[in-house]
């Protein structure tokens, strides 16, 4: 196929995967809304629809619509995480591995990065940096543990990856109840974490319903950049790229198909690790996560629609966003739960990873490009015929 | 430690173990079979998720445990089915089937436990658990001589009906696995594909079939979880068992009889962890064993797999 | 009369989807009680002829009457019902089933909900007593010898009612007691009134067992005979020949020193049958030796063996001096060794993967495309837009996908890469199978160019034409051993080729040993 129609194809699929998921999210509503009769029922669908779709960026009441700089960074900051956790999930599932680690890898490069940013004294700037790298080293050692088994003893890495976030959530628990809780505090948190660790603010403004948005956005876009070139303009990321497509191919040219799985991984758990800590760095003025954010199964959603692409996963990330915020909004304002999100984002997820859906319509392109080079060949030799005659 | 020692040599101890052993091996007896005919099912999570939700929603609202259980195990079967659908029909990766069931299992059974109910404490927390009361839940067993016995009986009587069919359905699921027609026919289309189509078997009616076992599996489990393990359904209750079942599937060597043994350890694990946080360990620190126990004990797995095929 | 024919296959063709024509105009057919040999070489037609009376492949056009009436086979099932079964090369049984249970496979004897273990195991025994096929009914598939396996086979093919057996080379993995067995089995089995097609390339056994022969080469049949009637020399005459003369322009090889060197390989397959039987030869810079033989006598074991994706039980090969034996491919490339696989599609590309990615795979480390922590883009596009261009490679960029691309097109990415890495030996293992005709002469070309500059190849080819007339020097392979080796091609007859290839005639170990040159 030509690339044109390609593209034309990814977007009218996209497109339908989306809408089926709007489809099924407004059924969903229907049911969930409040209303005695149907055409009440209706009305309050359409008020949480404008809500889910319109309502992240604009604020819509009586007086119309207008738009709602907050929301806007409210958007941008919550890509932060699951930009770092899309771009790790593109890195493993590139070479064709399910680690499923980069929700603990999150939590756990978050929490290292906290006690870094809070016991150890650095000059500003250092500090955060310091705090973001160290935590993303932990977490890509502990990324040794799933790659390693898996290259060398071919244990599951999907299992492994996944027992591993359950045992870093309760060990993080256990620090956190006995060692780093600030005990003065009701709820279990550390204590504030250093201001020469802070990652500081583009946008901090209190008049505007105090819209922040942190460097911490910038970073994620400057590492979305950087993981594109690794994954398409450098020799690993080459490698991993080329034994995801086919292993054996990938031996018989000589890689060393066992290493290269073992880096994506651990590339992958730092991407998670630096992107826990520049979250809470960022965000937060302590460390208070009880349970695994989610975020790891987000970035897997992101990967995905981002066709394991880095330099997609912002546009998935904002989607995702977008779609959270919108859930948010339907919550607060038409009083439709926000776990919607979860359905609809398995439904879009489903639509996007379906390798035969629309496989008809694909084929028809295949089937007119080929129509095409035929008919151009056979121009093309009769041109060629008569100069030779 | 002589406490700890104490403290676990009783029959209550003993007791937990089968306890929670129970929803691993309904979860494990579900992986088997799926992995007999060839594929992996890692959406047993969020089966059981939504099993456990409408089996305590449904024996609410009907007043009744018997068809809350049944609607569990319908819910967990039509689910099961509609991933088939897409795995098979639709050609999706079957573990990214299972993780968009998973996702779903997760916050999606809340969005429904609140639109059904109508709960909406706070954000997060909503529960069935308010809503259930004893008398909905799937009734224990006093088996009458074996309860008399000292020590024993108080081990092995008095479970939920659920226990006992979870090791009932350990040697069901064998029968069914080596001593049918069905069985034999699952078992061809998992090692040779080609070979049971030659004959007629229809490898796409048999996987089916496999993947909707499953999801009755993961219907007893769900069940088990929220109608007997816990009294009501609350966000992520079934903690990882889907994903611990898939490991003991692969340490009992695939087989039933070796996945109950490893669901057991697991449980025993879990139990181990229960008790170490009575003796005031916290347990968070306890928690995590049975998973770490899973990886540990897959790759003592993998070693003993990779000596014998060098052997070989 | 028709009645006579069990089976009339009438000017049978079927062209695949993707333009080869495996069968043109083929008549076949089958008299009641007769064991009928097809024979013919790799890619002559004679498996798509048999998938058609299987059901397992429908005809482009002609007509296949079975028992007098023109009938379509839809599917294996309605073969099966037509009493036609089939033993597959690769068996169709599920190794961890005990022999009962794969028999009665799909079609289980009940007893209430369970199997009627017992009664799966008396049907066994029962048809196995009947056929005079002795197996074991309770022994696990996996751990029976290969001959029983074939036998379960042929056994569960009469159970379902087959009348009419198609046997694919059903004596290539097995030994010479268990082909005897199978012989008499066979002839047993005729006795009773089954008829029998039996596909092979091994003329004693053909003579030993059969009635008539149909050969086949290229796609056509070349007549029926009684078997009596044809002596083996004709047989070979019939069945292995050059459709073409290629006429390739080469220059006289001048052999420099030894590149390749192999002493003595020795491996035995998984089932235990000797694919390799001491082989020894060596490959000379600036020459093509040639590997015939008819496909499964060891070529593609010999050349998993030196390409690392295997490990030979003894014996010794080197590049240059240093040893390849047992090393991976990266360390085996930068000796200087190039391969194209046989299976283009699973070894040779990244299907998903653009052209210009699949240039790069075996030297992405390379110092020329990299600076510093990232490839040379430059460097990169350079380097894949010089290499469509040599080699002709039809696309619109090198950005396309390489498995959106025809199989000759493919085909010439993958000898790009493996040609331009300044190689000093080239394996080429089937390296025209299956690709149009421009893109073959192509590359035939570009290999003979290669030699005669300089580099060692190593030609192994089912096609005789190819392998003949681009070689220099030939071996041929017969059961794992050499059987024959020619420093000239040039003097060579297709008649003698085919002696040796179907083990007519073997050269005595001190002509052989010529090939080695030190």
């Amino acid at each position: 196929m030509t690339k044109k129609r390609e593209m034309i194809f990814s977007i009218v699929r996209a497109a339908l995967a989306i809408l089926i998921s709007l489809v099924v999210a407004m059924l969903l509503i229907f049911i969930s809304a409040d209303g005695s009769s149907v055409g009440e029922k209706f009305k309050m669908t359409g008020e949480a629809l404008k809500q889910l779709l319109i309502g992240p960026l604009f604020r819509v009441n009586a007086n119309g619509v207008s738009f709602e700089g907050k929301r806007l960074a409210d958007i941008l900051s919550a890509m932060i995480p699951t930009i770092f956790t899309g771009l790790s999930v593109c890195v493993m599932f590139s070479a064709n591995q399910f680690n499923l680690g980069s929700e603990g890898g999150i939590m756990l490069g978050a929490f290292v990065s906290a006690v870094v940013a809070i016991y150890y004294p650095m000059p500003a700037g250092l500090h955060a940096v310091m705090a973001v790298v160290i935590g993303g080293a932990v977490v890509a050692l502990v990324m040794l543990v799933p790659a390693i088994l898996k290259v060398k003893l071919d244990v599951s890495e999907m299992v492994c990856s996944l027992m591993l976030n359950y045992v870093i959530m309760y060990i993080i628990k256990y620090l956190m109840n006995n060692y780093y809780a600030d005990k003065t505090k009701g709820q279990i948190q550390t204590y504030p974490f250093l201001n020469s660790s802070r990652i500081a603010s583009i946008v901090n403004n209190p008049v505007i319903n105090s819209a922040k948005l942190t460097w911490g956005f910038v970073i994620a876009l400057i590492a979305v950049i950087i993981t594109g070139l690794f994954m398409y303009r450098s020799r690993w990321g080459y490698q991993i790229r080329m034994i995801g497509i086919n292993k054996d191919f990938s031996k018989y040219s000589g890689m060393k198909v066992g290493f290269i799985i073992v880096i994506s991984q651990v590339i992958g758990g730092f991407l998670a690790g630096a992107g826990g800590g520049i979250e809470v760095l960022g965000r937060y003025n302590t460390f208070s996560w009880s349970s695994l954010p989610g975020y790891g199964w987000t970035g897997i959603t992101i990967a995905i629609l981002a066709g394991n692409n880095p330099y997609y996963v912002p546009l998935a990330a904002f989607f995702m966003a977008y779609l959270q915020k919108g859930c948010d909004m339907m919550a607060t304002y038409a009083n439709v739960p926000m776990q919607l999100i979860s359905i609809v984002q398995a439904v879009i997820f489903l639509f996007f990873a379906a390798e035969q859906f629309l496989s008809k319509y694909k084929q028809s392109l295949v089937v007119k490009t080929a129509q095409e080079e035929i008919a151009a060949k056979a121009a093309l030799s009769k041109e060629g015929g008569a100069a030779n005659g | 430690m002589a406490n700890l020692i104490a403290n676990m040599l009783t029959p209550e101890f003993f007791f937990s173990i089968f306890r929670i052993s129970a929803p691993i091996i309904y979860a494990t007896l579900g992986a088997i079979v799926v992995e007999k005919a060839g594929f992996a099912n890692i959406g047993l999570e969020g089966l059981m998720m939504f099993s456990a939700l409408f089996g305590s929603l449904i024996s609410y609202y009907t007043q009744n445990w018997f068809w809350g259980f049944i609607f569990a195990l319908f819910v967990g079967v039509v689910m099961s089915l509609v991933m088939g659908f897409f795995a098979f029909k639709l050609k999706t990766d079957i573990i990214l089937v299972g993780i968009a069931i998973n996702m779903m299992g997760s916050g999606g059974t809340l969005f429904l436990c609140k639109v059904i109910t109508g709960i909406t404490e706070g954000n997060t927390l909503a529960s069935t658990t308010g809503l259930v009361t004893s008398k909905l839940m799937i009734p224990s067993i006093n088996i009458p001589i074996i309860s008399s016995i000292p020590f024993i009986g108080r081990v092995i009587s008095g479970h939920s009906l659920l226990t006992y069919l979870a090791f009932i359905f350990c040697y069901l699921t064998y029968l069914m696995l080596y001593k049918t027609s069905l069985g034999l026919n699952i078992r061809a289309v998992g090692e040779n594909p080609g070979a049971a189509s030659s004959v007629g078997v229809s490898v796409l009616k048999i996987k089916y079939i496999a993947i909707a076992f499953s999801g009755l599996m993961s219907g007893f489990g769900g069940a088990f979880m929220s109608m007997s393990y816990a009294q009501g359904w609350s966000l992520d209750m079934v903690a990882g068992r889907g994903f611990i079942a898939l490991a003991a599937q692969a340490m009992g060597g695939g087989e039933c009889f070796g996945g109950m043994l490893s669901s057991i350890l697991f449980g025993f694990a879990q139990a181990l962890g229960i008790k170490f946080s009575s003796i005031g360990v916290d347990s968070n620190l306890a928690s995590p064993i049975p998973y770490a126990i899973t990886i540990i004990s897959l790759t003592i797995f993998g070693i003993v797999n990779k000596r014998k095929a060098y052997k070989k | 009369m028709a009645e006579e024919y069990v089976v009339q296959m009438k000017k049978i063709e079927k062209v695949y989807s993707n333009g080869v024509a495996a069968n043109q105009g083929v008549d076949f057919n089958l008299k009641l009680g007769e064991i009928h040999a097809l024979m013919g070489e790799n890619g002559a037609g004679k498996s798509t002829l048999m998938k058609m009376l299987f059901g397992m492949e429908q005809p482009t056009s002609g007509e296949i009457v079975i028992n007098g009436e023109p009938t379509v086979l839809s599917s294996p099932s309605v073969a099966i019902s037509k009493g036609i079964g089939m033993v597959h090369q690769h068996f169709m049984l599920v190794p961890s089933l005990s022999v009962a249970e794969n028999m009665v496979l799909g079609m289980a004897p009940r007893k209430g909900i369970f199997i009627d273990k017992a009664k799966a195991i008396e049907i066994t025994k029962e048809n196995a007593e009947k056929y005079n096929l002795h197996v074991d009914p309770e022994m696990r598939v996996a751990d029976i010898p290969v001959g029983m396996k074939q036998k379960v086979e042929i056994l569960k093919a009469l159970i379902r009612g087959a009348k009419i057996l198609i046997l694919d080379e059903p004596t290539a993995v097995l030994t010479a007691q268990e082909t005897e067995e199978l012989f008499r089995e066979l002839t047993h089995l005729k006795q009773q009134g089954y008829t029998i097609v039996f596909i092979s390339h091994k003329l004693n056994e053909i003579k030993e067992i059969t009635d008539r022969i149909t050969i086949m080469r290229n796609g056509r049949s070349m007549g029926v005979y009684e078997t009596k009637d044809v002596t083996k020399e004709e047989i070979s005459r019939l069945m292995v020949g050059r459709d073409v003369v290629l006429n390739v322009q080469k220059d006289e090889a001048k052999p420099g020193e030894t590149i390749l060197s192999v002493r003595d390989l020795e491996y035995l397959n998984e089932w235990n049958k000797k694919m390799l039987d001491k082989v020894s030869f060596d490959v000379r810079k600036g020459e093509i030796l040639g590997i015939a033989g008819v496909e499964g006598n060891g070529q593609k074991e010999l050349v998993d063996m030196l390409f690392g994706f295997a490990r030979p039980m003894a014996g010794t090969a080197t590049v240059e001096g240093k040893p390849i034996i047992a090393k991976g491919q990266q360390e085996i490339r930068e000796l200087g060794v190039s391969l194209i696989p046989e299976d283009r599609m699973l070894y040779g590309i990244a299907g998903n993967a653009t052209i210009e990615e699949n240039f790069i795979s075996d030297r992405c480390n390379a110092k020329n495309l990299n600076k510093g922590p990232l490839f040379d883009m430059k460097a990169i596009h350079n380097l894949s837009e010089k290499l469509v261009e040599d080699y002709k490679v039809l696309c619109k960029s090198p950005e396309q996908q390489v498995g959106m691309l025809s199989g000759g097109n493919i085909q010439k990415v993958v000898v790009a890469r493996e040609f331009s890495n300044n190689p000093k030996l080239i394996l080429a293992n089937q390296p025209t199978r299956g690709i149009d005709v421009g893109a073959t002469e192509f590359i035939r070309k570009k290999l003979v160019e290669l030699s005669r500059s300089g580099i060692a190849v190593l030609l192994v080819s089912a096609d005789l034409a190819e392998v003949m007339e681009l070689s220099d020097s030939l071996i041929v392979m017969h059961n794992g051993k050499i059987v024959a080796y020619f420093d000239d091609t040039k003097k060579l007859s297709d008649e003698e080729m085919g002696e040796y290839m179907l083990g007519l005639k073997e050269m005595s170990p001190e002509e052989i040993r010529r090939v080695c040159h030190d």
